[in-house]
């Protein structure tokens, strides 16, 4: 199933009470002023049966439109219903034709109500028409029983205005505040999402920053002794500066987004050493496993120790699977020990001339047995 | 066959000038003279017409203008040539698929200044010989191997010197030398028969690098070659 946006239904949740809310209105008006009107003037009907089947075709039809409404139903009996509301007028004329305007007829009001329920998922010019069609059954009932007294026909406007106020208002003032809720659900979901989104920028800089205050401390130290006369001819001061180079480079290369996050590290700190005048190959035999950023860093930094190091070959290879990843770097470079991180191993041997630096990383995060030693 | 008083013949399929004229050089730089370019050109088929057809080894350059020939070398090897590839695609699968399909050994650009006559040399009798680079690829592929050979090819890929790999595994250089040697022995059984796998196996077994009985596939080779 498909998550909804939060906007609709908050938007959803708003909808439905104005609906709940337009039956509540249509049932009470029904119960409480259409029945108690009915019951009070039950003597002043000529045809009491007409105003008794009126009072009961009003709550089928209301009843069928708001189970509709409510549960989701067919839009296509909206006219079906509104013909039926208009019946229930033509019956209340019918059972007292000498009170067109007076509160025994008390359809004109209230059929509205059920009106606004049958043609609440309509253009309001639907609900507009039915109320015009409801005038012409009234102005058509005074024309033809001969009712037009001034007062008369004043009561009949009062009560058409006031129904029909209530109702075109209600119904239009619904679906405004529909449209508002949409739309401020959708600024507020729009919110959260940019939230998150500086949410997750500030995680990943707020590490990058870390990353940066660890490699300036290291270059900031370096760069004081300079200031403080250490010889920049001296090998073990060129050696700490390209290895700074290599790791801020390194660092760069960490937030790239690309696939093979180990081999484009490596590539960055071979880069760098070839800058130098350094003729570095790389070799890969096998696929990299996905590693976190941690590891990788640790699988690269002695190689880009030893490759900084080199005076004018290196080689750096990889052998991968998914249960070992083993990166090395051999280089004509003095001896070096770098310290080995977590999480890997870190072999070494130096002949005289060439350095060689094996770091490896083993799946089941069994630490490998030292093959060796080296010089350390 | 090749013998001790005379060096060995070369010729070199390649379409750079200036690389025919390096590789060229390299060999004239052999202080022992073992090996005489006696053919070059870009073209197989020219250059096996010519002196060239005679060649005991043919360095051949999978890369030709804008073909890769990579589909002449089985035809080459079932001929009974022996070919060096020699070439910039240094990838295992490339290695694996030139060695499969017959050729002696492989070049990478990038190591050829260092391991050039020394290969030619060892390919003109029959005996391997294994470049780094092939070294990589026989770590990704070849069967059975067992954990020294393993240490020793993958040391051997790093390019540590041969003695470098000796002094980090504890043995002789000799013997580091035999392991890589059986592994690239071990992967010739595979696949296809050729003349010069067949002919590899044969000095390997004469060598007493490998048992017959390692290889019983190797019989039924040469049985069918017979």
């Amino acid at each position: 199933m498909v998550k909804a946006d939060p906007s609709v239904l908050v938007a959803e949740r708003y909808a439905r009470g104005a609906t709940v809310a337009a039956v509540v209105i249509a049932g009470f008006w029904h119960l409480g002023y259409d029945l108690v009107a009915t019951v009070t003037n039950w003597g002043v009907y000529s045809r009491a049966w007409a105003a008794a089947a009126g009072w009961v075709l009003y709550l089928g039809v209301g009843g069928v439109a708001s189970v509709l409404l409510l549960r989701g139903g067919s839009r296509a009996y909206a006219w079906v219903l509104g013909l039926g509301a208009l019946g229930v007028d033509v019956l209340l004329l019918v059972a007292a034709p000498g009170a067109v305007v007076l509160p025994a007829n008390w359809a004109w009001g209230s059929v509205g109500w059920v009106a606004v329920i049958a043609f609440w998922r309509h253009r309001a010019a639907h609900l507009v028409a039915f109320v015009v069609a409801d005038t012409a059954i009234l102005v058509a009932g005074m024309v033809v029983l001969d009712v037009g007294s001034s007062e008369q026909v004043s009561r009949a406007i009062m009560v058409l205005l006031g129904a029909f106020t209530l109702q075109l208002g209600y119904s239009l003032g619904a679906h405004g505040l529909h449209a508002a809720a949409q739309w401020a659900a959708r600024s507020s979901a729009a919110r959260t999402a940019a939230t998150a989104n500086r949410a997750a920028a500030e995680a990943v800089a707020a590490d990058r920053a870390v990353r940066y205050q660890e490699l300036h401390r290291v270059t900031a130290t370096l760069l004081a002794e300079l200031a403080a006369g250490a010889d920049p001819s001296d090998p073990a001061i060129r050696r700490r500066a390209a290895v700074g180079a290599a790791r801020l480079r390194r660092l760069m290369a960490e937030t790239d987004d690309v696939p093979d996050s180990l081999l484009h590290e490596l590539r960055a700190g071979a880069d760098v050493a070839e800058r130098r005048g350094v003729q570095v190959s790389l070799s890969v035999v096998g696929t990299v496993p996905e590693l976190p950023v941690d590891l990788r860093r640790a699988l690269t930094e002695a190689p880009i120790v030893g490759l900084s190091a080199a005076r004018s070959l290196a080689r750096v290879t990889v052998v991968a699977s998914t249960q070992e990843v083993t990166v090395a770097v051999v280089a004509d470079a003095p001896d070096l020990h770098p310290t080995t991180p977590t999480g890997v191993t870190l072999d070494h041997d130096h002949d005289g001339t060439e350095l060689w630096l094996q770091t490896k990383w083993t799946n089941n995060n069994q630490p490998a047995p030292a093959t060796g030693g080296g010089h350390g | 066959m090749v013998g001790a008083e005379r060096p060995v013949t070369v010729a070199i399929v390649e379409d750079h000038p200036v690389v025919v004229d390096g590789v060229t050089t390299w060999i004239g730089a052999d202080p022992e003279r073992r090996a005489v370019v006696v053919g070059s050109g870009d073209d197989v088929d020219v250059v096996l017409a010519g002196p060239g057809g005679e060649a005991d080894v043919l360095l051949l350059d999978l890369q030709l203008g804008d073909t890769v020939v990579v589909d002449r070398v089985a035809q080459l090897c079932t001929e009974g040539r022996r070919v060096v590839v020699y070439s910039a695609l240094d990838d295992p699968e490339t290695i694996l698929t030139v060695l499969e399909a017959g050729a002696s050994a492989f070049l990478s650009k990038h190591e050829a200044g260092s391991h050039c006559v020394d290969t030619i040399v060892a390919v003109a009798t029959d005996r391997p010989y294994v470049t780094p680079s092939v070294a990589g690829a026989l770590l990704a592929e070849a069967p059975h191997l067992s954990v020294q050979e393993r240490t020793a090819l993958l040391l051997w890929f790093q390019s540590m010197s041969k003695a470098s790999v000796a002094r980090r595994m504890g043995l002789s250089e000799a013997t580091v030398r035999q392991y890589i040697d059986r592994a690239r022995v071990k992967y010739a059984k595979l696949g296809r028969p050729a003349p010069t796998k067949t002919a590899l196996l044969a000095r390997a077994i004469e060598d007493g690098l490998i048992r017959a009985d390692e290889i019983r596939e190797y019989r039924s080779h040469a049985a069918g070659d017979q």
